[in-house]
Protein backbone atom coordinates (compact mmCIF):
# COMPACT_ATOMS: atom_id res chain seq x y z
CA UNK A 1 0.00 0.00 0.00
CA UNK A 2 1.37 3.16 -1.25
CA UNK A 3 1.77 5.96 1.80
CA UNK A 4 -0.96 8.90 1.38
CA UNK A 5 1.12 12.22 0.66
CA UNK A 6 4.78 12.59 1.42
CA UNK A 7 4.46 14.39 4.85
CA UNK A 8 5.52 11.88 7.50
CA UNK A 9 6.40 11.82 11.04
CA UNK A 10 9.46 9.58 11.61
CA UNK A 11 8.38 8.33 15.42
CA UNK A 12 11.98 6.75 16.44
CA UNK A 13 11.25 5.48 20.44
CA UNK A 14 12.21 6.38 23.59
CA UNK A 15 15.76 4.37 23.72
CA UNK A 16 16.95 5.45 20.23
CA UNK A 17 18.10 8.54 21.75
CA UNK A 18 21.37 7.10 22.51
CA UNK A 19 22.23 6.66 18.49
CA UNK A 20 21.20 10.17 17.57
CA UNK A 21 23.15 9.15 14.42
CA UNK A 22 20.95 6.90 13.62
CA UNK A 23 17.83 9.05 13.88
CA UNK A 24 19.41 11.54 12.01
CA UNK A 25 20.36 8.95 9.06
CA UNK A 26 17.16 7.68 9.04
CA UNK A 27 15.68 10.92 8.33
CA UNK A 28 18.04 11.78 5.94
CA UNK A 29 17.42 8.29 4.20
CA UNK A 30 13.76 9.10 3.87
CA UNK A 31 14.07 12.70 2.82
CA UNK A 32 16.35 10.96 0.05
CA UNK A 33 13.22 8.78 -0.72
CA UNK A 34 11.45 12.38 -1.47
CA UNK A 35 9.46 12.28 2.07
CA UNK A 36 9.15 15.53 4.25
CA UNK A 37 9.89 14.57 7.54
CA UNK A 38 9.53 15.58 10.81
CA UNK A 39 11.30 13.57 13.74
CA UNK A 40 9.46 12.98 17.33
CA UNK A 41 10.29 10.67 20.39
CA UNK A 42 11.70 9.91 23.71
CA UNK A 43 9.59 10.13 26.75
CA UNK A 44 6.64 12.31 25.55
CA UNK A 45 5.79 10.34 22.56
CA UNK A 46 6.08 7.23 24.55
CA UNK A 47 3.55 4.40 23.49
CA UNK A 48 3.41 3.27 26.70
CA UNK A 49 4.80 -0.35 26.22
CA UNK A 50 7.62 0.16 29.05
CA UNK A 51 4.88 0.47 31.81
CA UNK A 52 2.83 -2.60 31.97
CA UNK A 53 2.89 -2.34 35.54
CA UNK A 54 1.15 0.74 35.97
CA UNK A 55 -1.55 0.53 33.18
CA UNK A 56 -3.60 3.63 34.51
CA UNK A 57 -0.24 5.93 33.60
CA UNK A 58 0.08 3.77 30.20
CA UNK A 59 -2.91 4.21 28.95
CA UNK A 60 -2.74 8.36 29.22
CA UNK A 61 0.96 7.91 27.55
CA UNK A 62 -0.93 6.08 24.66
CA UNK A 63 -3.19 8.41 24.14
CA UNK A 64 -0.82 11.54 24.93
CA UNK A 65 1.10 10.25 21.99
CA UNK A 66 -1.79 9.32 19.65
CA UNK A 67 -3.13 13.39 20.21
CA UNK A 68 0.18 14.36 19.33
CA UNK A 69 0.38 12.49 16.05
CA UNK A 70 -3.31 13.61 15.22
CA UNK A 71 -2.71 16.95 15.37
CA UNK A 72 0.51 16.15 13.10
CA UNK A 73 -1.56 14.56 10.76
CA UNK A 74 -4.37 17.66 11.21
CA UNK A 75 -2.69 20.44 11.06
CA UNK A 76 0.56 19.80 9.10
CA UNK A 77 -0.80 17.11 6.94
CA UNK A 78 1.64 14.45 8.29
CA UNK A 79 -0.89 11.43 7.59
CA UNK A 80 1.60 8.68 8.24
CA UNK A 81 3.35 7.78 11.07
CA UNK A 82 6.90 5.98 10.17
CA UNK A 83 7.85 3.74 13.35
CA UNK A 84 11.24 2.60 13.93
CA UNK A 85 10.71 0.72 17.38
CA UNK A 86 9.43 -2.65 17.15
CA UNK A 87 7.51 -2.20 20.38
CA UNK A 88 6.55 1.38 20.05
CA UNK A 89 4.92 -0.14 16.13
CA UNK A 90 3.23 -3.24 17.73
CA UNK A 91 2.11 -1.42 20.35
CA UNK A 92 0.79 1.14 18.42
CA UNK A 93 -1.23 -1.53 16.14
CA UNK A 94 -2.59 -3.74 19.09
CA UNK A 95 -3.20 -1.45 22.19
CA UNK A 96 -3.18 1.86 21.50
CA UNK A 97 -5.37 2.10 18.60
CA UNK A 98 -8.20 -0.07 19.79
CA UNK A 99 -8.35 2.47 22.39
CA UNK A 100 -7.70 5.68 20.46
CA UNK A 101 -9.07 7.27 17.71
CA UNK A 102 -6.20 7.50 15.13
CA UNK A 103 -5.92 10.03 12.10
CA UNK A 104 -2.56 8.40 10.87
CA UNK A 105 -1.40 5.16 9.10
CA UNK A 106 1.47 3.59 10.45
CA UNK A 107 4.41 2.00 8.66
CA UNK A 108 7.73 0.78 9.44
CA UNK A 109 10.78 2.53 8.41
CA UNK A 110 12.45 -0.59 6.60
CA UNK A 111 8.98 -1.04 4.97
CA UNK A 112 9.01 2.64 3.65
CA UNK A 113 12.54 2.79 2.27
CA UNK A 114 12.53 -0.59 0.72
CA UNK A 115 9.44 0.30 -1.66
CA UNK A 116 11.39 3.15 -2.43
CA UNK A 117 14.43 1.16 -3.32
CA UNK A 118 14.27 2.15 -6.84
CA UNK A 119 14.32 6.11 -5.87
CA UNK A 120 17.23 4.78 -4.00
CA UNK A 121 19.38 2.81 -5.54
CA UNK A 122 20.59 5.42 -8.03
CA UNK A 123 22.11 7.02 -4.87
CA UNK A 124 24.09 4.03 -3.56
CA UNK A 125 27.23 5.16 -5.48
CA UNK A 126 29.89 4.04 -3.21
CA UNK A 127 30.68 0.01 -2.74
CA UNK A 128 30.80 -1.00 0.36
CA UNK A 129 33.63 -4.23 0.09
CA UNK A 130 31.91 -6.20 3.12
CA UNK A 131 30.62 -9.77 3.82
CA UNK A 132 27.36 -8.79 6.07
CA UNK A 133 25.68 -11.37 8.47
CA UNK A 134 22.53 -9.73 8.99
CA UNK A 135 21.34 -10.12 13.08
CA UNK A 136 18.01 -11.42 13.02
CA UNK A 137 14.92 -12.01 15.58
CA UNK A 138 12.32 -14.17 14.67
CA UNK A 139 9.63 -11.34 16.15
CA UNK A 140 7.90 -8.38 14.93
CA UNK A 141 7.16 -10.71 11.33
CA UNK A 142 3.87 -10.87 12.96
CA UNK A 143 3.48 -7.19 11.77
CA UNK A 144 6.31 -5.87 9.51
CA UNK A 145 8.39 -8.81 7.17
CA UNK A 146 11.63 -6.73 8.47
CA UNK A 147 14.44 -9.46 7.93
CA UNK A 148 13.75 -9.58 4.28
CA UNK A 149 13.12 -5.94 3.73
CA UNK A 150 16.12 -5.04 5.32
CA UNK A 151 17.74 -7.91 3.65
CA UNK A 152 16.61 -6.21 0.20
CA UNK A 153 17.77 -2.98 1.01
CA UNK A 154 21.31 -4.56 1.84
CA UNK A 155 21.06 -6.14 -1.71
CA UNK A 156 21.04 -2.72 -3.28
CA UNK A 157 24.35 -1.71 -1.95
CA UNK A 158 27.42 -2.49 -4.35
CA UNK A 159 29.40 -5.15 -3.56
CA UNK A 160 28.15 -5.70 -0.16
CA UNK A 161 27.56 -9.81 0.18
CA UNK A 162 24.67 -10.30 2.82
CA UNK A 163 25.82 -13.93 4.28
CA UNK A 164 22.52 -16.19 6.02
CA UNK A 165 22.53 -16.34 9.43
CA UNK A 166 20.08 -17.64 12.53
CA UNK A 167 17.53 -16.02 13.78
CA UNK A 168 16.92 -15.86 17.31
CA UNK A 169 13.71 -15.45 19.28
CA UNK A 170 12.66 -12.17 20.73
CA UNK A 171 11.65 -9.27 18.43
CA UNK A 172 15.06 -7.74 19.53
CA UNK A 173 17.61 -8.20 21.59
CA UNK A 174 15.94 -5.91 24.79
CA UNK A 175 12.97 -8.63 24.75
CA UNK A 176 15.28 -11.39 26.21
CA UNK A 177 15.95 -9.99 29.20
CA UNK A 178 13.59 -11.54 31.39
CA UNK A 179 14.88 -15.12 31.03
CA UNK A 180 18.87 -16.07 32.13
CA UNK A 181 20.74 -16.67 29.74
CA UNK A 182 18.77 -15.78 26.94
CA UNK A 183 20.35 -12.59 26.01
CA UNK A 184 23.65 -14.38 25.74
CA UNK A 185 22.54 -17.23 23.41
CA UNK A 186 21.19 -15.37 21.10
CA UNK A 187 24.32 -12.54 20.31
CA UNK A 188 26.83 -15.68 21.15
CA UNK A 189 24.86 -18.00 18.37
CA UNK A 190 24.46 -14.75 16.05
CA UNK A 191 28.26 -13.91 16.74
CA UNK A 192 29.47 -17.27 16.14
CA UNK A 193 27.66 -17.92 12.83
CA UNK A 194 29.22 -14.66 11.68
CA UNK A 195 32.80 -15.89 12.14
CA UNK A 196 32.42 -19.03 11.05
CA UNK A 197 30.87 -17.52 7.50
CA UNK A 198 34.11 -15.11 7.14
CA UNK A 199 32.06 -12.33 7.46
CA UNK A 200 34.07 -8.82 8.54
CA UNK A 201 30.53 -6.97 9.67
CA UNK A 202 27.73 -8.14 11.75
CA UNK A 203 24.61 -5.58 11.14
CA UNK A 204 22.31 -4.67 13.55
CA UNK A 205 19.08 -4.12 12.58
CA UNK A 206 17.49 -2.69 15.62
CA UNK A 207 18.80 -0.10 18.37
CA UNK A 208 18.91 -2.62 21.39
CA UNK A 209 20.46 -4.95 19.54
CA UNK A 210 23.10 -2.64 18.51
CA UNK A 211 23.15 -1.30 21.98
CA UNK A 212 24.67 -4.86 23.06
CA UNK A 213 26.86 -6.08 20.02
CA UNK A 214 28.61 -2.69 19.81
CA UNK A 215 30.87 -3.48 22.51
CA UNK A 216 31.93 -6.54 20.94
CA UNK A 217 33.11 -4.74 17.73
CA UNK A 218 36.60 -5.30 16.34
CA UNK A 219 36.50 -8.61 17.93
CA UNK A 220 37.36 -11.97 15.38
CA UNK A 221 38.04 -9.00 12.87
CA UNK A 222 34.40 -8.18 12.81
CA UNK A 223 32.91 -5.22 13.16
CA UNK A 224 29.35 -3.93 14.18
CA UNK A 225 27.15 -1.70 11.78
CA UNK A 226 23.57 -1.03 11.97
CA UNK A 227 21.75 -1.94 8.48
CA UNK A 228 21.35 2.59 8.30
CA UNK A 229 24.98 2.73 8.59
CA UNK A 230 25.43 0.56 5.87
CA UNK A 231 23.48 2.30 3.79
CA UNK A 232 24.35 5.72 4.45
CA UNK A 233 28.22 4.51 4.02
CA UNK A 234 26.95 3.84 0.02
CA UNK A 235 25.07 7.07 -0.15
CA UNK A 236 28.51 8.97 0.50
CA UNK A 237 27.06 10.45 4.31
CA UNK A 238 28.77 10.57 7.38
CA UNK A 239 28.16 7.26 8.95
CA UNK A 240 29.35 8.07 12.63
CA UNK A 241 28.26 5.66 15.73
CA UNK A 242 29.28 7.11 18.97
CA UNK A 243 27.61 4.79 21.09
CA UNK A 244 30.05 2.19 19.66
CA UNK A 245 32.91 4.36 20.59
CA UNK A 246 31.73 4.81 24.15
CA UNK A 247 31.13 1.31 24.42
CA UNK A 248 35.21 0.60 23.27
CA UNK A 249 35.91 2.57 25.78
CA UNK A 250 35.94 6.11 24.74
CA UNK A 251 34.37 9.14 26.42
CA UNK A 252 32.00 12.14 25.43
CA UNK A 253 33.83 15.16 25.20
CA UNK A 254 33.81 17.34 28.20
CA UNK A 255 31.25 20.01 27.04
CA UNK A 256 29.03 17.78 26.05
CA UNK A 257 28.70 15.94 29.72
CA UNK A 258 28.68 19.43 30.80
CA UNK A 259 25.59 19.88 29.26
CA UNK A 260 24.18 16.42 29.75
CA UNK A 261 25.16 17.34 33.30
CA UNK A 262 28.04 15.41 34.85
CA UNK A 263 26.20 14.11 37.80
CA UNK A 264 23.50 12.43 35.69
CA UNK A 265 25.98 10.92 33.60
CA UNK A 266 28.14 9.87 35.68
CA UNK A 267 24.62 7.98 37.72
CA UNK A 268 23.27 6.94 34.70
CA UNK A 269 25.50 6.92 31.58
CA UNK A 270 28.74 5.71 32.51
CA UNK A 271 27.26 2.43 34.36
CA UNK A 272 26.00 1.21 30.94
CA UNK A 273 28.79 2.29 28.80
CA UNK A 274 31.29 0.04 31.22
CA UNK A 275 28.89 -2.64 31.72
CA UNK A 276 30.29 -6.73 31.10
CA UNK A 277 30.53 -7.59 27.40
CA UNK A 278 27.44 -9.74 26.97
CA UNK A 279 29.64 -12.50 25.66
CA UNK B 1 1.52 0.91 5.70
CA UNK B 2 -0.74 -0.17 7.65
CA UNK B 3 -4.54 1.54 8.22
CA UNK B 4 -4.86 1.31 12.10
CA UNK B 5 -8.05 -0.10 14.15
CA UNK B 6 -11.10 1.35 14.42
CA UNK B 7 -11.52 2.05 18.60
CA UNK B 8 -13.65 -0.47 20.19
CA UNK B 9 -12.85 1.05 23.43
CA UNK B 10 -12.14 4.30 25.65
CA UNK B 11 -8.48 3.77 26.36
CA UNK B 12 -5.80 1.53 26.01
CA UNK B 13 -6.60 0.61 29.35
CA UNK B 14 -9.99 0.01 29.08
CA UNK B 15 -9.65 -2.07 25.85
CA UNK B 16 -7.41 -4.30 27.38
CA UNK B 17 -9.73 -4.98 30.31
CA UNK B 18 -12.19 -6.08 27.81
CA UNK B 19 -9.72 -7.85 25.37
CA UNK B 20 -8.66 -10.24 27.98
CA UNK B 21 -12.12 -12.00 28.62
CA UNK B 22 -12.34 -11.87 25.12
CA UNK B 23 -9.30 -13.63 23.57
CA UNK B 24 -9.71 -15.93 26.85
CA UNK B 25 -12.96 -17.13 25.49
CA UNK B 26 -11.64 -17.60 22.17
CA UNK B 27 -8.75 -19.98 23.30
CA UNK B 28 -9.42 -23.95 23.53
CA UNK B 29 -6.03 -24.16 25.81
CA UNK B 30 -5.16 -26.51 23.75
CA UNK B 31 -1.63 -25.56 24.11
CA UNK B 32 -0.34 -25.23 20.05
CA UNK B 33 1.24 -22.19 21.30
CA UNK B 34 3.20 -23.02 24.03
CA UNK B 35 4.23 -25.95 21.80
CA UNK B 36 5.52 -23.33 19.13
CA UNK B 37 7.05 -21.00 21.56
CA UNK B 38 10.82 -20.57 21.35
CA UNK B 39 11.42 -18.85 24.95
CA UNK B 40 9.93 -22.09 26.57
CA UNK B 41 12.57 -24.40 25.98
CA UNK B 42 14.82 -21.79 27.78
CA UNK B 43 12.97 -22.08 30.51
CA UNK B 44 14.33 -25.05 33.34
CA UNK B 45 10.65 -24.49 34.77
CA UNK B 46 8.45 -25.91 31.82
CA UNK B 47 10.24 -28.58 31.07
CA UNK B 48 7.61 -31.48 31.00
CA UNK B 49 5.23 -29.25 31.80
CA UNK B 50 1.72 -29.77 30.23
CA UNK B 51 0.96 -27.60 27.33
CA UNK B 52 -2.70 -27.56 27.98
CA UNK B 53 -2.52 -27.19 31.68
CA UNK B 54 0.00 -23.83 31.10
CA UNK B 55 -2.52 -22.35 28.50
CA UNK B 56 -5.48 -23.58 30.33
CA UNK B 57 -3.46 -21.09 32.93
CA UNK B 58 -3.17 -18.42 30.75
CA UNK B 59 -6.96 -18.45 30.34
CA UNK B 60 -7.44 -17.98 33.84
CA UNK B 61 -4.50 -15.29 34.22
CA UNK B 62 -6.02 -13.29 31.03
CA UNK B 63 -9.30 -13.00 32.63
CA UNK B 64 -7.71 -11.32 36.04
CA UNK B 65 -7.76 -14.90 38.10
CA UNK B 66 -4.71 -16.02 39.83
CA UNK B 67 -3.13 -18.89 37.45
CA UNK B 68 -0.78 -21.83 37.88
CA UNK B 69 3.36 -21.02 38.63
CA UNK B 70 3.98 -22.64 35.35
CA UNK B 71 1.89 -20.35 33.45
CA UNK B 72 2.99 -17.42 34.95
CA UNK B 73 6.69 -18.32 34.30
CA UNK B 74 5.76 -18.82 30.90
CA UNK B 75 4.19 -15.37 30.14
CA UNK B 76 6.94 -13.89 32.62
CA UNK B 77 9.59 -15.07 29.82
CA UNK B 78 7.81 -13.87 26.46
CA UNK B 79 9.85 -11.93 24.32
CA UNK B 80 7.00 -11.31 21.74
CA UNK B 81 8.54 -13.77 19.20
CA UNK B 82 4.86 -14.21 17.72
CA UNK B 83 5.37 -17.73 16.54
CA UNK B 84 2.49 -18.49 19.02
CA UNK B 85 0.31 -16.05 16.67
CA UNK B 86 0.57 -18.38 13.66
CA UNK B 87 0.53 -21.57 15.68
CA UNK B 88 -2.72 -20.87 17.38
CA UNK B 89 -5.78 -22.93 15.67
CA UNK B 90 -8.30 -20.06 16.45
CA UNK B 91 -6.16 -17.72 14.99
CA UNK B 92 -9.53 -17.42 12.15
CA UNK B 93 -11.35 -16.55 14.64
CA UNK B 94 -9.78 -13.59 16.16
CA UNK B 95 -7.52 -15.15 18.58
CA UNK B 96 -4.40 -13.48 18.84
CA UNK B 97 -2.02 -15.28 20.74
CA UNK B 98 0.82 -13.30 21.50
CA UNK B 99 -1.29 -9.91 22.94
CA UNK B 100 -3.71 -13.14 24.75
CA UNK B 101 -0.55 -14.17 26.74
CA UNK B 102 0.72 -10.13 26.78
CA UNK B 103 -2.47 -9.65 29.01
CA UNK B 104 -1.95 -12.42 31.03
CA UNK B 105 1.54 -11.24 31.71
CA UNK B 106 0.32 -7.78 32.77
CA UNK B 107 -3.02 -9.24 34.66
CA UNK B 108 0.01 -11.43 36.91
CA UNK B 109 1.83 -8.32 37.61
CA UNK B 110 -1.00 -5.61 38.43
CA UNK B 111 -4.03 -8.09 39.02
CA UNK B 112 -2.95 -11.48 41.07
CA UNK B 113 0.57 -10.34 42.17
CA UNK B 114 2.09 -12.98 40.49
CA UNK B 115 4.81 -11.66 38.97
CA UNK B 116 6.85 -8.80 39.93
CA UNK B 117 7.01 -5.44 38.21
CA UNK B 118 10.09 -4.59 35.98
CA UNK B 119 10.13 -1.21 36.27
CA UNK B 120 13.54 1.06 35.47
CA UNK B 121 13.08 4.36 37.44
CA UNK B 122 15.80 5.99 35.41
CA UNK B 123 14.90 5.06 32.00
CA UNK B 124 13.23 8.33 31.07
CA UNK B 125 16.15 10.46 32.80
CA UNK B 126 18.88 8.09 31.31
CA UNK B 127 17.90 8.49 27.72
CA UNK B 128 17.41 12.49 28.41
CA UNK B 129 21.12 12.23 29.33
CA UNK B 130 21.53 10.06 25.92
CA UNK B 131 19.64 13.11 24.53
CA UNK B 132 21.65 16.21 26.05
CA UNK B 133 24.59 14.80 25.46
CA UNK B 134 24.41 14.16 21.29
CA UNK B 135 21.09 16.06 20.49
CA UNK B 136 21.46 19.90 19.71
CA UNK B 137 19.39 22.31 21.11
CA UNK B 138 17.09 22.37 17.59
CA UNK B 139 16.35 19.47 17.53
CA UNK B 140 15.90 18.90 21.65
CA UNK B 141 13.23 21.40 21.19
CA UNK B 142 11.48 19.55 17.65
CA UNK B 143 11.49 16.31 18.51
CA UNK B 144 10.91 15.48 21.82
Amino acid sequence: MALTGNRLTFWFGCNMLRHAELIRLSMQLLERAGFDVEAAGGPGYCCGTPHDHAPVAASAMASRTVERFNAASQMEGRGTVVTWCPSCHMHMSDIMSPGNATQFDIAHITEVLADAGDKLAPLLVHPVKRRVLLHRHIGFATHVPVNDRVASILARIPELSLVDGPAVPGHMCSSLGGVPGALKGAVAETWQAAAASGCDTLATIFHSCHREVAALDGRDGITVRNWVHLVAESMGLDAGDAYRGWRQGEAPDAAAIARADPRLYAKLVEPELKKPLPI
Amino acid sequence: MKSLQQPSAESSQAYLAEAGSRLADLCTACGACFDACPMARLVPALAGVSPTSVTEGLRSLARGETGPVETVAWVGACARSGVCVSACPERDKGLDAMLLVRIAKQRAINDTGQLPAKHDAHAFPRVKTFARLQLTDEELDRWL
